[in-house]
């Protein structure tokens, strides 16, 4: 890849390279398959960090035990993406160098922290995927670099997160408005000791909403206090108009998904209990 | 500096060996219609949006239109060429055709698959899960429900003890 330069293209899962290609919205000079790299597979869930290689099916989510146990707002993601035809197809590295904006992916893995791993011919780098998305198909990755994989950290069992997108149709379609949201609570399961609100399609990257989140630190979790979350949120987000929904419609679903989202995440920390 | 060279690829399909040279940008779903005569699967979007050309790579449903066929290097492949069992039709099928599950047939091969990998992992599936299983193959003549219920018949017969299929 480093040899051919600009106008080569990494494929993995296909479902966004190939149709872009067959669209004529992209014509690399060069496709490299990255399948028979087997570092980019691996999955591994030990001393607290799930890794996952960036070439691992959506619908492998799906099957591991790990992340259905410890990671229920990314199983969550990974069924509303596509269809089960694309999800044995579509990869998580793909899903997070796509970069759209309303991808399903990025909004529960942000509100885990989740990092990618990039990596050239001659150093690797760790970046928060808070950090990796610059805008709409436009991420952190330099064009020598290929996304390794993805790693989180293991939730402590005193939290919980929930993962919501709305959109018109129950498969293959995209997102009017997705809401992640991660809640760790003290030991007695009341205050909020930390929280992750991230927002898809509402602006021109998947957006953390750090006003929304500070107003959670140290309050006792409840629904009035989500409510006044979820309203945060909704003036923090920057979303569009277009075919897909208003502006305003878009604002007014983020206070709902929120304050949802946020219930989600403290019923999952309690059942925890 | 994009080189045409073709691509020798190595793939079992409907449990038969083949050894094919290939164009490094030919889709499976041109190879199976245009080389192998494989026509039963269709060519719908070519863009993964509709179903039609599903087919079984290594037990999972997958649009074959997204695939390329150097992709599918190693792999074994289902097309729904290779449901009947000696010379007869397989379950599945023949409980869409008692439901009348098939209209004008163009979806009817990529759901025929679909549903055989759901009962092949799942023998009894709730209705909410066979919805889930089709839900990217679409039937634009809207005979989902029959579908349905052909699924749920072919589920049913399966299960009965005299009728195990390999």
């Amino acid at each position: 890849m480093a040899d051919l330069g600009e106008g080569v293209k990494p494929l993995a899962g296909g479902t966004d390279l190939i149709v872009n290609m067959r669209k004529g919205t992209i014509s690399p000079d060069n496709v490299i398959s990255l399948a028979k790299i087997e570092r980019l597979s691996i999955m591994d869930c030990s001393n607290g960090l799930l890794r996952i290689g960036a070439c691992r099916r959506v619908s492998e989510l799906l099957q591991s035990d790990e992340v259905a146990a410890s990671f229920q707002a990314l199983c969550q993601g990974a069924n509303s993406f596509g269809s089960p035809l694309i999800r044995n197809l579509a990869t998580i590295g793909g899903n997070l160098v796509s970069a759209r904006p309303a991808a399903d992916l990025p909004p529960p893995l942000m509100a885990y922290g989740a990092s990618a791993l990039l990596k050239n011919t001659s150093r690797e780098r760790e970046v928060s995927l808070k950090e990796f998305f610059r805008g709409p198909g436009l991420t952190a990755m330099k064009p020598d670099e290929i996304l390794t994989e993805i790693s989180i950290k293991k939730p402590p069992p005193n939290s919980g997160a929930g993962y919501i997108k709305l959109s018109v149709r129950n498969a293959m379609d995209i997102s009017i408005v997705s809401v992640a949201a991660f809640l760790t609570l003290d030991d007695k399961y009341e205050i909020i000791q930390s929280a992750r609100v991230v927002l898809g399609a509402v602006a021109p990257t998947p957006m953390r909403a750090f006003q929304a989140e500070k107003l959670l630190i140290g309050e006792k979790a409840g629904e009035a206090l989500f409510k006044r979350v979820g309203e945060a949120a909704s003036k923090e987000c920057r979303p569009i108009d277009n075919f897909r929904g208003s502006a305003e419609y878009r604002r007014a679903m983020v206070a709902v998904l929120t304050q949802r989202t946020l219930f989600m995440a403290f019923k999952k920390a309690w059942r925890n209990k | 500096m994009a080189q045409q060279m073709k691509k020798s690829i190595h793939l079992k399909i409907n449990n038969q060996s083949h050894e094919l040279s290939v164009e490094p940008n030919q889709v499976l779903l041109d190879l199976l219609r245009d080389e192998l005569g494989l026509i039963g699967t269709k060519g719908g979007c070519y863009l993964g949006d509709c179903g039609s050309c599903t087919v079984i790579m290594d037990g999972r449903p997958v649009n074959s239109c997204l695939v390329l066929a150097v992709q599918a290097d190693g792999k074994e492949i289902c097309t729904v060429e290779g449901l009947e069992r000696g010379g007869e039709l397989s379950t599945i099928q023949k409980a869409f055709m008692e439901k009348g599950a098939v209209q004008c047939g163009f979806c009817t091969p990529g759901i025929l698959l679909s549903a055989k990998s759901l009962l092949d992992q799942n023998p009894s599936p709730s209705v909410a899960e066979i919805k889930m299983a089709i839900s990217g193959n679409l039937c634009r003549c809207t005979g989902y429900q029959k579908i349905i219920e052909a699924i749920q018949t072919a589920s049913k017969v399966q299960n009965r003890p005299d009728k195990q299929e390999p």
